[in-house]
């Protein structure tokens, strides 16, 4: 197996223990029937104090699995099979209940996609910002609400004063996703997750809450884990990408190095998704081919491989270093 | 103001709703077997006799006419004389539909204290003991008959133990009530503070309100189970728990979130109950509004029967009148 050393950024070469490490993380979900579905299959990643990561992915590879794996907080049926989450040093699954909720929001926060669903119906932004705020820092209710207003201001929501006030339904899509931003910034926390946060806005609001996002955890200088499936946000966001492909990190590298010498054929399909160059789609795009033996023996991405050699259906890639703050999961790497 | 406005519109479909519910039962009380006439003159009336008095009743007027007659004398004040007690309707019921209503409150409120508390631990349980417990109780609280449980109990506390007072009315039988102010004997016995009637009242209140209390705690323990358990599974309670909050508060999210929910069960019940608990009246010769009505019903006199209908529909648009504001106050999204 890789040692957690060689998925490091080159500047955390201090002693001191990253800010997040995940070893071995395996989650899967237990069906009445089917044999379980295996939604994350042995993750290792760390993450440093200060960095911007980006988590990309198509539907389903398991990024909002990972990102509820490391908040505690596994979907329903799903169950931690194997690993272990560490959060400033900390083993997750050794803290308790009330301490797991104590660091949950204070200093592991979330960014959630469509929050007119998931902020209280009944209870104004005013208290839910509040809410957070009291239980966390232990304000007081007029605090809070200052704290609340505060907060409101710094995610630049029209109107602060009386959106205090508001209900969620009375919310647009976006003032209701800056809400949730201001809720997961409230307390300043360590490290901040953003799971698709702006998926299912327009475009202008979506460039708008991402800068807010970036610059308000720039300010705070907190560490983020950025998820998208939008590989292209990654490039301005993010100090480093980690590419996720069912349930398996296929590649780690910083941003730059990423978007100059992708290695990886998932990622260059990817890539070429989102290039305007017709030629570059079609050269590495392929429809997955059915007659391939599944996952499990050999490389999970090799249906759908253009470089796909028989090695590749017989012997499963391990994560191999490629130099500093690089490693690829791959047995014939692009350009190596 | 929003709230007044509000209630305006509500007591503006409260005419049409009375003379709807008044012309339904109306004609279902017409399709009972049996002529008054012939039952208030005996076996011997000659049919002379009899005819006379049907045209002096209006029953040989067409059915639309007497129920246009009825309807107009409603709407003085004038439900009619029972023929069997030979007094207005109006007054018999304002002596008896007190009773009912002391009796159903005080076992629906029990049911409220066994079912709501029994329903939240039930749901928080999950799949543990505690579920299964609700679960039975819901079973045994739907499958016993009210009139059935009572006897029972009077056979154990009354007949057994020599604990409980005879089923035999609201009051021991050598007291004399205190003066008819409220038409509750605690409320009235209280005002005239009468302790002896007071303490006469409430050991006869025991076994008939423990047994709706028990009877209905069974609906209102499924309600509020599965409600709460619903909520639980939600987005946003899934949020505020990724928000870290603290168990409780999560909790106190998720029962507010459920009251709109059992404010219906309870509404529907109390409705229901005034009507519905004429057996359990009947065990204890309790003299309520279910009994009288009864007897209308058994002897053709219909006055007190459609009187009861009066008396019952105005305390359910009243009962539900209150749930609509309850909604409005509880759930922000209906004030829009
Ligand atoms: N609650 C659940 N029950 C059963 N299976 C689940 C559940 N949540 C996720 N899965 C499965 O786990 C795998 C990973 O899902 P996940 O939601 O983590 O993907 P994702 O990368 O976040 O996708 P998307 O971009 O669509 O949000 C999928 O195969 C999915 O079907
Ligand atoms: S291991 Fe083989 S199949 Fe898998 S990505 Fe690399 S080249 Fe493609
Ligand atoms: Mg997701």
């Amino acid at each position: 197996m890789q040692s957690q050393a060689d998925l490091m950024p080159p500047s955390s070469a201090s002693p001191s223990d990253p800010l997040l490490r995940v070893e071995g993380l395996h989650v899967s979900f237990r069906h009445p029937v089917d044999p379980p579905t295996e939604a994350l299959r042995g993750i290792d990643l760390t993450i440093e104090r200060g960095e911007m990561v980006g988590l990309v992915g198509e539907s389903g590879a398991g990024k909002t699995t990972l990102a509820r794996a490391i908040m505690g907080l596994v979907p329903q049926p799903g169950r931690i099979d194997a690993g272990t989450i560490s959060f400033r040093g900390q083993v997750m699954a050794d803290l308790g209940d009330d301490a797991l909720r104590a660091i949950r929001g204070r200093n592991l926060a979330m960014v959630i996609p469509n929050p007119r669903s998931e902020l209280n119906p009944v209870l104004t932004v005013g208290e839910q910002i509040g809410n957070v705020v009291r239980h966390h820092l232990g304000l007081g209710r007029s605090a809070a609400r200052a704290a609340a207003l505060d907060m409101l201001k710094a995610v630049s929501i029209p109107d602060p004063a009386r959106r205090l006030d508001a209900y969620p339904h009375e919310l647009s899509g976006g003032m209701a996703q800056r809400v949730v931003i201001a809720i997961a910034l409230a307390c300043s926390p360590a490290f901040v997750i953003s799971d698709d946060a702006t998926s299912g806005l327009d475009v202008t609001v979506q460039a708008q809450i991402l800068d807010l996002l970036r610059t308000l955890i720039r300010a705070k200088d907190s560490s983020a884990l950025f998820i998208t499936r939008d590989i292209a946000i990654t490039a301005h966001f993010c100090d480093r990408i980690v590419v996720l492909y069912a349930g398996e990190v296929v590649e780690v590298a910083t941003v730059d190095t990423f978007f100059d010498r992708p290695t990886h054929p998932y990622s260059l399909m990817l890539l070429a998704a989102f290039s305007h160059s017709a030629d570059l789609r079609r050269r590495w795009t392929v429809p997955p081919d059915e007659t391939l033996p599944g996952a499990g023996e050999g490389c999970v991405f090799a249906p759908r491989c253009v470089r796909r050699q028989p090695r590749c259906t017989s012997e499963h890639p391990a994560l191999r270093r490629l130099g500093d703050a690089r490693a690829v999961r791959c047995h014939f790497p692009v350009g190596i | 103001m929003a709230l007044a406005r509000y209630i305006l519109r509500r007591l503006a479909f409260v005419l049409p709703q009375l003379v709807g519910i008044l012309m339904v039962s109306f004609f279902l009380v017409k399709l009972i077997p049996g002529d008054p006439a012939v039952l208030m003159l005996g076996p011997n009336a000659t049919p002379d006799a009899i005819d006379g008095l049907r045209r002096a009743l209006g029953l040989d007027q067409s059915l639309i006419r007497q129920f246009a007659v009825y309807i107009g004398h409603v709407f003085h004040g004038d439900l009619g004389t029972s023929w069997q007690s030979t007094r207005p309707v109006v007054s018999d019921l304002i002596e008896r539909f007190p009773a009912t209503l002391e009796l159903v409150t005080l076992g629906l409120s029990l049911a409220l204290l066994i079912g709501i508390p029994l329903g939240i631990a039930a749901a928080r349980a999950g799949r543990g003991p505690l579920r299964k417990i609700g679960e039975a109780y819901g079973l045994l609280a739907g499958a016993i008959p009210d009139f059935w449980l009572a006897l029972v109990l009077i056979y154990v506390f009354y007949s057994t133990l020599h604990v409980a007072p005879a089923p035999l009315g609201r009051l021991d039988i050598a007291l004399v009530a205190p003066p008819f102010v409220t038409g509750s004997l605690i409320l009235d016995s209280l005002l005239a503070g009468d302790l002896q009637a007071l303490g006469s009242a409430l050991a006869h209140l025991v076994l008939p309100v423990a047994t709706l209390g028990f009877i209905n705690a069974g609906p209102i323990l499924k309600m509020t189970q599965s409600t709460v358990g619903r909520i639980l599974a939600s987005d946003f309670i899934r949020y505020a728990e990724m928000c870290g909050l603290p168990r409780r508060v999560v909790m106190r999210q998720a029962i507010r979130a459920a009251l709109p929910s059992i404010v219906t069960i309870v509404s529907v019940l109390y409705g229901f109950l005034i009507g519905g608990a004429v057996l359990v009246e009947i065990v204890f010769s309790w003299g309520g509004a279910g009994q009288y009505a009864v007897q209308g019903v058994l002897n053709a006199d219909i006055n007190p029967v459609l009187g009861f209908v009066v008396f019952s529909a105005i305390f359910s648009l009243i009962v539900y009148l209150c749930v609509d504001l309850a909604y409005f106050l509880l759930d922000p999204r209906t004030r829009g």
